[in-house]
């Protein structure tokens, strides 16, 4: 079966339960969005009458993908949406979204290149985006949210080569790191501590020149150019590929994409890619399964409150962070779960999405404000960097990523 | 007892029912038409929604393909908002007879049906779902027609050119007075009242109930019905019709209807004019053949099975009797020179796609009978005027392109008020059957209609419960507003069990797969949580 007849397939499948609707965090705050199940199966029954939908309605899904992870008779909710928004860009006679939001969905979609401008001075950039007629500016000329939490920068993540060195089996240990841009350029820290931790644990860790995973591009209508991304992200994973190492990601949104998006590339790494790439907790537990993870923990004493980014739980790996640092002498870690942040990538970056995304966010900041109230924890945590800002707008909540409270385990940082 | 005076009665609300009324009306000749049921209740809506282009025709019946062909191009224009079109391929396979082919073209040739022939490579890019085994294909101007949309339509300027129509309303004899027929007895079913029609002439079309019509006064008119039974698909498979290009027979027609795919039929001779029941047998054999034509149907889902009676008339006597110019397709007859009585005419055979032609005939012979020189204008006239494109851009607006579309082909002239409701309140627009994608608004504006006297009626004209969950979230759904019109609970259970009944006889012949999956989540919805309680079924 092609793709087309697999998802015509699991069209098929679908049995109009409106678990995904019930779920989805968008149709929670927004009444007027008819939801997963009528943006995606609904629709497709009449998009196969050679309906086009317009593209606006489409853009209302977020693209977390919780429908997906809820939907038990495995209907691609998501894919069906960005497929439709694809077809509606392509129509020949749709009514074509104004200049001002296709510049947008070209500004936003490239994370990419926004960092590479943004870390050539990043001090001076995080000044000029804090001016308040920047936002104001930004906000009029494309619809970007003045109010939304618009990602620091900073000195960006070094790459690292193979050095011609000798990869596979009867070499020594390594990974290779796929930082995402959120880590590369605006939070390279992380990153850093990531390939220290690595380190401890005896892999030598390679940083090619990757381009963006081609999400952000993807949920922002640039689907060429997320495909090309993409496969010029396999052609550099190849040897590595090939020779049998580990492609490691601290971001769960471009882990997700790797594994789902990736295998479904026409280049011969694209087989090899679904199998090979972990979220690094993943990573970490098997390796703990299977004996490999020093134990050589330091105490902790903190308190943090875990947030399960979505695009993490659409991985289907469960939440093996929690796991991990619940194996740190003295972490109290709570797990919240209390739904989507609101943000999903570029979301609630976009005027007319921002108040709904810190709608869908409320729950979460709620949960967030209530546990640290009551003393519960006095930090929160959490993979994903676009939740992490989210967080630290909604509730002003210090968040960090969990390998930062591994490192510290390990006696790597302070 | 109730007396009504008219001109014209005409009994049976199909196709050919309601375009003898319109066409009637439109030449200023008053008339009423009787319908047991509801609208479109029987052969008009259980087909497959083909609009021939004569091409299935053209080899055996050439004056049959050459009326498909014309009316084919009067009803795209007249009936556009009741047509998609589509185009259809007639699909030659491996090892088909090439005599037949051969003929085929010249056939197409001769009736003036264009054909153009699709490159193999094209034809399977266009339809992935086509069987690999075709060896040519060629397009014809076949089309999809709708005919709910196309009947109503039609009562619809009927009634605006003075043409009456009662539905539920069951003819329980015709009104003889010396060799002439002038009127007919009627019984309202809903309200049990007698109806007295005065009448200068009586059309009989009611389809395969014509025999019992002619029989009240024991006239006989040998109407042979052959039962087909069709497959729903739950969506698209394919984007035009596909037909077999062989010798007509079973399950080689598949046609895209609105959001499904109707696939059939098959033929078997039956007694009663309502044994609408698919058995598996049925099934079965329809896969099985559908196999020639997309290899993979298997693994379509199937929603339900149903299937309709083809009122095909034994034209072996019918030459003497046949009117002016009427093709053997089908037929007119004159009981003055059948039965030598007056004032009765029935019309029989035929077939949706030339249903306009066989009202034009009939009218023309009323016409002629009650001295009315006023010619047919059916064939220029549309059925409805074009809607402001305001109105549509405002429904698209606040629906969406598919739902706003579908629901403007439904309401059509009537869209405007519903549009301005959901504009007031937009939460109107939320949509009562999701499948179908059919608003809050529009079932309040069918439940004003005072023809709606069920819940079924209301699904035949709003599309409720047609989708791929078969009724089963989108019945409760509209109990509100369903009690509302027909009063009390314990009427809309009654109401309920009546539609469920109905999708569930569609659905037991098919039930396996997914739509097994939907009926148990079905039966624990109405069983447990709506506390239904399980009505022993016959058989």
């Amino acid at each position: 079966m092609d793709s087309r007849d697999e998802l015509a397939a699991r069209l098929d499948a679908c049995q109009k339960c409106s678990v995904c609707t019930a779920q989805c965090p968008v149709a929670k705050v927004n009444p007027h969005f008819i939801g997963p199940k009528g943006l995606g199966p609904d629709m497709e029954r009449f998009r196969m009458g050679q309906i086009i939908q317009g593209e606006t309605t489409l853009d209302d899904c977020s693209n977390c993908k919780t429908c997906e992870l809820t939907c038990p008779s495995g209907v691609k909710i998501t894919e069906m949406i960005l497929n439709a928004r694809r077809a509606a860009r392509q129509a020949p006679n749709s009514n074509p979204l104004s200049l001002k939001l296709r510049l947008r969905g070209y500004v936003l979609g490239r994370a990419e290149y926004l960092g590479k401008l943004g870390v050539i001075w990043p001090s001076l950039t995080n000044q000029v985006l804090k001016i308040k007629l920047v936002r104001v500016a930004l906000d009029r000329a494309l619809s970007i949210s003045e109010s939304g939490p618009l990602p620091a920068y900073a000195k960006p993540l070094k790459l690292q080569g193979d050095k011609g060195e000798k990869l596979g089996a009867s070499a020594r240990k390594q990974v290779v790191y796929f930082p995402g841009c959120y880590t590369r350029y605006n939070e390279a820290d992380t990153g850093r501590i990531m390939i220290k931790v690595l380190e401890h644990l005896g892999y030598k860790t390679i940083v090619p020149n990757f381009h963006c995973c081609g999400l952000p591009l993807e949920a922002n209508g640039q689907f060429e150019q997320a495909h090309k991304n993409g496969l010029y992200n396999l052609e550099l994973m190849r040897p590595y590929l090939e020779a049998g190492l580990p492609i490691i990601t601290s971001c769960t949104s471009c882990g997700l994409t790797m594994k789902e998006d990736y295998p479904k590339l026409q280049t011969t790494s694209a087989q090899l890619i679904g199998t090979q790439t972990y979220d690094l907790f993943e990573f970490l537990w098997q390796l703990y399964e299977k004996g490999e993870l020093p134990l050589d923990f330091q105490e902790v004493k903190a308190s943090y409150g875990y947030h399960p980014p979505c695009h993490l739980k659409a991985q289907g790996i469960g939440t093996p962070a929690l796991r991990i640092l619940g194996l740190i002498p003295g972490v109290k870690i709570r797990n919240l779960d209390a739904g989507c942040c609101g943000l999903s990538g570029s979301y609630g970056f976009k005027a007319e999405k921002y108040d709904k995304a810190m709608k869908i966010g409320s729950t979460l900041f709620e949960a967030i404000n209530v546990g640290a109230g009551r003393g519960d924890f006095q930090g929160m945590t959490t993979e994903c960097g676009v939740c992490k800002v989210q967080i630290q707008h909604g509730t002003g909540l210090l968040t960090e990523h969990p390998v930062c409270i591994l490192a510290k385990a390990y006696g790597l940082i302070n | 007892m109730r007396e009504i005076d008219t001109q014209v009665v005409v009994i049976g609300g199909g196709a050919t029912g309601v375009g003898i009324l319109r066409d009637l009306s439109l030449r200023g000749i008053p008339a009423l038409l009787l319908e047991q049921g509801d609208l479109a209740h029987g052969t008009s809506s259980r087909f497959h929604g083909l609009l021939h282009s004569g091409g299935r025709y053209v080899v055996k019946d050439d004056k049959a393909a050459q009326e498909c062909i014309e009316e084919n191009r009067i009803l795209k224009r007249i009936a556009a908002h009741c047509i998609e079109d589509t185009s259809g391929w007639f699909v030659y396979l491996n090892g088909d007879d090439p005599n037949y082919l051969e003929l085929w073209i010249k056939g197409c040739a001769q009736a003036g049906i264009p054909v153009k022939e699709v490159p193999l490579e094209e034809a399977f890019r266009l339809e992935p779902l086509l069987t690999r085994k075709a060896a040519r294909v060629f397009e014809v101007p076949d089309a999809t027609v709708d005919g709910f949309k196309l009947l109503w339509a039609n009562v619809k300027s009927a009634e605006k050119y003075g043409g009456n129509y009662q539905t539920y309303c069951k003819v329980q004899s015709l009104w003889l007075e010396q060799g002439q027929v002038v009127g007919a007895y009627a019984e309202d079913l809903i309200t049990g009242e007698t109806i007295q029609v005065r009448s200068k002439i009586v059309v009989n079309a009611a389809g395969p109930w014509s025999s019992e019509i002619a029989a009240m006064s024991g006239f006989d008119v040998h109407i042979q019905k052959d039962k087909g039974a069709l497959l729903v698909f739950n969506q698209r498979m394919f984007k035009r019709v596909i037909n077999r290009l062989r010798t007509p027979g079973d399950g080689d027609i598949f046609v895209p209807h609105e959001t499904v795919t109707i696939f059939g039929t098959t033929s078997q001779t039956v007694d009663l004019p309502d044994d609408h029941q698919v058995n598996e047998q049925d099934v079965t054999d329809l896969i099985e053949i559908g196999h020639n034509l997309a290899e993979e149907i298997e693994q379509q889902r199937v929603v339900r099975a149903f299937a309709g009676i083809r009122p095909l008339y034994e034209s072996v006597d019918a030459s003497d009797h046949e009117g002016r110019g009427v093709s053997r397709n089908f037929s007119l007859i004159d009981h003055e020179k059948k039965d030598g009585v007056r004032g009765l005419v029935s019309i029989v055979g035929g077939k949706l796609t030339t249903y306009r032609l066989m009202a034009e005939k009939v009218t023309d012979w009323v016409a002629a009978k009650l001295g009315v020189q006023t010619v047919c204008r059916t064939a220029e006239e549309p059925l409805q005027n074009e809607l402001a494109t305001e109105v549509w851009d405002k429904a698209r607006q606040l629906l969406g392109v598919a739902a706003a579309d579908k629901m403007m082909e439904r309401l059509n002239e009537q869209a405007e008020s519903v549009v301005e409701a959901i504009a007031c309140q937009p939460l109107l627009g939320q949509y009562v059957c999701e499948c179908e994608m059919v608003t809050q608004a529009e079932v309040l504006h069918a439940l004003q209609d005072p023809s709606i006297h069920s819940l079924d009626d209301l699904r035949r004209q709003t599309r409720l419960g047609m989708g791929t969950c078969q009724g089963t979230y989108c019945t409760y759904r509209a109990t509100p507003m369903i009690q509302e019109r027909f009063g009390g609970w314990e009427r809309t259970v009654q109401e309920y069990q009546i539609l469920l009944s109905e999708r569930w006889r569609g659905i037991t012949p098919v039930l396996w797969g997914e739509q097994l999956r939907e009926s148990e989540l079905a039966r624990a919805l109405f069983l447990n949580v709506l506390n239904f309680k399980v009505e022993e079924s016959e058989g």
